[in-house]
């Protein structure tokens, strides 16, 4: 497929993306692309700034309330879930750094997981725990979901905050190590939901081992491997 | 809208100041964008989707988004509402490109006028949509009809390809190439 639009004049492309015209293989792989490639990213600004001006053909429809109430139930649910699981004592303390923003911004990748290596060891106490994963937004800003393996033998996936899911789509968790051919998947997830998951069938969990959640049909990637937009993304630090 | 709103004393809504300040957690920032394109983002997700609770879903998920990604923008890349309207183009293009299931239309296809020859181009209006944009209209014109219309059944009603087709009862290889070459013919137009 990537070849397919490989042979498309990038203008042509990123004018076919905005107009909506791409077929579903076309329109991932612009997707991918766009990720990577600048100079296509900065043809789509072009067509949607010149196109943009076409919805004014539209005429408006009037949303019910209930759409406004669900949007302020998310934006109120990620600000407040958006805290460990265990309510435990220095909550104080522990909300303030955690709703933090201009603190998470400034932290890489490795910052979110030494900030949330000291807040979990402090508040939960578990100083087994021997790795642990912060899967973050791939633009790096926002802390979506949390992996703690206390062995190399099992982990537990944890909800930071909330995520809507079209539907139709699913969530689903993959994990790659260095030296492996392709991700792996370990099944699908729900937003909110805590998950236990065996190791058993996999080799052990290494240093840098890669974790990320895509966002796929609804039985989960036809193909096994990772076909959607990567919505979370981290690797394994031991601690 | 009631109470002070970010637009404050002047008349034009400024939608660069609301997105600032959905980015440092303004709630009432959001309230207010929502109040102000609300129902014609639903219009335009609508159009695309044809289904009215899809729709709404996707309008949620659009000030989701705006609110999560508030910070991301990037003024130099384009003005705010042109922002804003392009995230919630390509919310319902990908949930129509990429839901396996076929989507139950609220009306069938055959409704939708056919727009060859109307003056839908007429209802564009450049203004309010930042520097840059005030020749669409005169090159949209410029189009001969059957590409102009490839362009509004595709970017204003989400057609596929063979669906544009269907419609306009052309033969797909046309519906190309007369896509092909609008874009190279407004690309030239708009500079």
């Amino acid at each position: 497929m990537t070849d397919r639009i490989d042979d498309v004049p990038p203008f042509e492309l990123a004018g076919e993306y905005v107009l909506g015209t791409l077929a579903e293989a076309e329109r991932r792989a612009v997707i991918e692309r766009l990720e990577s490639d600048p100079e296509l990213a900065e043809l789509v600004a072009y067509w949607e700034n010149r196109l943009v001006p076409l919805c004014d053909t539209v005429d408006p429809l009037p949303l019910p309330d209930t759409v406004w109430n669900r949007i302020d139930d998310s934006v109120t649910s990620e600000q407040t879930s958006a805290r460990p699981a265990t309510e435990a004592k220095p909550q104080r303390q522990q909300a303030s750094w955690w709703h933090n923003l201009a603190l998470w911004r400034g932290l890489t990748a490795a910052g979110f997981a030494m900030a949330l290596m000291f807040g979990v060891a402090l508040v939960i106490q578990q100083p087994q725990t021997s790795y642990m994963v912060v899967l973050a937004t791939p633009d790096g800003h926002a802390p979506g979901w949390v992996v703690k393996a206390s062995n190399r033998r099992s982990l537990k996936l944890q909800a930071l905050g909330s995520f809507e899911v079209p539907e139709g789509k699913a969530l689903e968790f993959w994990t790659k190590a260095d030296d492996w051919k392709g991700p792996v998947s370990l099944g699908l997830v729900k937003p909110g939901q805590t998950l236990e998951i065996n190791l058993d069938q996999l080799p052990p969990l290494e240093d840098n081992q890669l974790f990320e959640i895509t966002l796929e049909d609804e039985a989960g990637s036809p193909i096994g491997r990772p076909t959607g937009p990567i919505e979370y993304i981290g690797r394994a630090v031991p601690f | 809208m009631g109470g002070k709103s970010v637009a404050m004393e002047t008349d034009t809504f400024d939608y660069e100041a609301c997105i600032r300040a959905c980015a440092s957690r303004n709630k009432k920032a959001l309230r207010d964008l929502y109040l102000e394109e609300g129902n014609r983002l639903m219009g335009v997700v609508f159009n695309i989707v044809k289904n009215r609770s899809t729709a709404e879903d996707l309008i949620h998920d659009l000030f989701l988004k705006i609110w999560q990604k508030a910070h991301t923008f990037d003024p130099s890349r384009g003005n705010g509402r042109s922002w804003i309207y392009s995230i919630a183009r390509h919310l319902a293009l990908d949930s129509i490109r990429f839901s396996k299931r076929q989507v139950t239309q609220d009306f069938p296809i055959d409704d939708i006028p056919d727009t060859r020859d109307s003056g839908w181009y007429e209802r564009v209006n450049s203004t309010h949509w930042g520097m840059g944009n005030h020749r669409i209209q005169d090159c949209i014109m410029a189009l001969e009809p059957e590409r102009r219309s490839c362009i509004y059944h595709a970017y204003v009603n989400g057609y596929s390809q063979s669906e544009i087709s269907d419609l306009l009862g052309a033969p797909l290889g046309s519906v190309k190439s007369w896509i092909k070459r609008s874009l190279l013919a407004l690309r030239e137009c708009l500079g």
